[in-house]
């Protein structure tokens, strides 16, 4: 475990290195994360300037919901995205081997071994943003739901991760899936709204089959203290299941690619 | 008998492989039924490598080369068969095995693009757990042999195909594995180039002991650097034994080209050895390779100012394969070892 931690240390530290050796590039993204997140707040905030609720939703909860939208983006753009995106480049050009050939879980290599560094800003933004809503909210946050807040949160990265994990995992079979997973960028962009405004059937999609809905709502419910023990506890089972089916999944799409199972 | 490092019995590998047939129909019919076709790529393998031994792989593409490489480094299960590496069966990677052994191919890379070599190398560090002092010691003697040191410290990605794979070359060696798999290391590089590395591999399997296996098209890769040399073709060993006896029993010949100034009189070359190709300018003939040097120096004397050129060489590695491949099977070859 320590070891695994150093290496993760290992690895953000050189991507570090090559984020800063392109300054204006870093600048440049820096700039955009900021003007993206600024606008989108303000756009709440000029929603609410007509309205006190939107189907349920305060001005308070929508500007959590905002910040813990940044949260997860930022974390899966930290690390899954380009830790995956390389994944699928490792097995189109063959390097995959020299992973497999480590002394060390290539589930871990290949899920934690890229980040673009840049995007703890966007994690950065999102806590602030989470905290100027929790600010509207302060009245109701209690230990509580701040609990339940960083438990849900925590389970909707861990179904991220694992609907990730699959759907890259599917490169073994099919080499190029670059776009099944733009489809799932796209669900994840639609995570900044909660899942309560879109129609049943993509409601439906967007907390079960692209867990998107359940990382961003979930949380930012939680922590005005709208969701029950007993939804926490499913969301829990859940991940619990999400995890171990993608980690199966993972190792059954190894054993093909070795042909061990052929 | 002494512990071999490497000890190969019956190794089999099949490919299953979708049979595509041509035209849209057929492929909406082939998602429904299925058809395989079973390729077999190396067939009942066989061989024991001592420690410290450099053998060469040799044979034409497609040959088994590298499907042999995979399943020994652990990234392929055989068929059928078995195989022992540093004692452990490769294909159920242990760590403890993956720490032994290591695997360079000429043609990728598994260094990071983007980043310098030396932070590469620092994470391989944390990968293999090698202690710092061993760290530092590795790595400057692999910075001596392959003069790395202003490399080091560029992006991978500015470095020429040469510089990489020295580079390569440090990020497969730096945690000192007992074996070595080495997959066309020189292919794409400049003579000169192939020659360092060449020598480079002489001289780490010299110092560290260091078992190597080797897979090249390039023969004088093996001529420089492998005693014993195993020949595959279409998946089966043909050959195990010394490359001395391979070179004079396969192709006992040698090929001399002799480029001509116009209207030289070439006739006499027929007495010499066998033309295989004659044109205006050139003529090609097969002579018995220990009379090679005397029959040059005939051909330079007797043709003195009308001999533009002229080259000796072994014939080409597909070549002497050929005949290996065409029944010139020798028992006693394969069981010499």
């Amino acid at each position: 475990m320590d070891r695994y931690l150093r290496l993760l240390r290992l690895f953000v530290r050189t991507e570090l290195q090559f984020a800063l050796e392109y300054r204006v590039n870093l600048a440049l993204e820096i700039m955009q994360m900021v003007v993206v997140a600024g606008t989108s707040l303000a756009a709440v905030l000029i929603l609410f300037a007509y309205t006190e609720v939107m189907n349920g939703w305060t001005l308070g909860q929508m500007v959590v919901l905002l910040g813990v939208y940044y949260i997860v983006q930022g974390v899966e753009e930290l690390v899954m995205q380009p830790s995956f995106q390389k994944f699928m480049e490792h097995v189109r050009d063959g390097t995959l081997d020299f992973i497999l050939l480590k002394p060390v879980s290539s589930q871990f290599m290949v899920s934690f071994r890229h980040f673009q560094t840049v995007q703890t800003l966007q994690v950065l933004l999102g806590l602030v943003i989470t905290g100027l809503g929790l600010a509207q909210l302060a009245a109701t946050v209690t230990l509580t739901s701040a609990g339940a807040f960083a438990f849900t949160l925590a389970c909707g990265l861990v179904l991220i991760y694992a609907l990730l994990l699959v759907l890259s995992t599917l490169a073994f079979w099919f080499v190029r899936v670059d776009n099944i997973l733009a489809i799932f960028w796209a669900f994840i962009d639609a995570g900044r709204f909660p899942i309560d405004i879109y129609p049943g059937w993509l409601r439906i999609t967007m907390s079960t089959v692209i867990p998107v809905g359940i990382a961003v709502t979930v949380p930012a419910k939680a922590i005005a203290g709208l969701v029950d023990l007993q939804t926490v506890g499913l969301i829990f089972l859940a991940t619990a299941v999400a995890w171990m089916v993608s980690r199966a999944f993972w190792k059954r799409g190894l054993r093909a690619y070795t042909g061990a199972s052929a | 008998m002494t512990d071999a490092v490497i000890d190969v019995r019956g190794l089999t590998k099949v490919y299953r492989v979708h049979e595509r047939q041509e035209g849209l129909g057929a492929a909406v019919r082939s998602i429904f039924n299925r058809k395989f076709r079973e390729v077999p790529a190396v067939t009942d393998a066989t061989f024991r490598i001592e420690a410290g031994e450099v053998v060469g792989f040799l044979g034409p593409n497609g040959a088994g080369k590298t499907t042999t490489l995979k399943m020994l480094s652990g990234l392929l299960y055989p068929t059928s068969g078995g195989a022992r590496v540093v004692g452990h069966v490769p294909w159920r990677r242990d760590a403890d095995f993956l720490r032994a052994i290591t695997l360079l191919m000429g043609n990728r890379t598994q260094l990071v693009w983007d980043i310098a070599a030396a932070d590469s190398l620092r994470v391989l560090q944390e990968i293999y757990r090698i202690p710092e002092d061993r760290y530092r010691a590795t790595l400057g003697e692999l910075t001596d042999l392959l003069e790395l040191e202003p490399l080091l410290h560029k992006p991978v990605r500015d470095l020429s195909l040469g510089e990489r794979m020295k580079v390569e070359f440090a990020a497969g060696l730096i945690h000192s594995p007992r074996v070595a798999f080495l997959d066309e290391p020189t292919l794409g590089l400049d003579v000169s180039m192939q020659s360092r590395i060449r020598r480079f591999v002489a001289e780490h399997n010299r110092r560290a002991g260091t078992t190597v296996i080797l897979t090249s098209h390039y023969m004088d890769d093996v001529v420089a650097l492998c005693k014993r040399v195993i020949v595959i073709h279409h998946g089966r060993l043909l050959y195990d034994g010394q490359l001395g006896e391979l070179a004079q029993r396969m192709a006992p010949y040698k090929v001399i080209t002799v480029a001509l100034r116009d209207g030289a009189a070439s006739a006499f070359l027929d007495e010499l050895g066998t033309v295989t190709s004659r044109d205006e300018a050139s003529v090609t003939l097969h002579v018995p390779r220990e009379s090679a040097p005397e029959r040059t120096a005939r051909i330079v004397r007797d043709l003195e100012g009308s001999l533009a050129d002229i080259s000796v060489e072994d014939p080409p590695i597909e070549e002497v394969i050929d005949r290996v491949f065409a029944g010139e099977r020798m028992p006693e070859a394969l069981a010499a070892t």
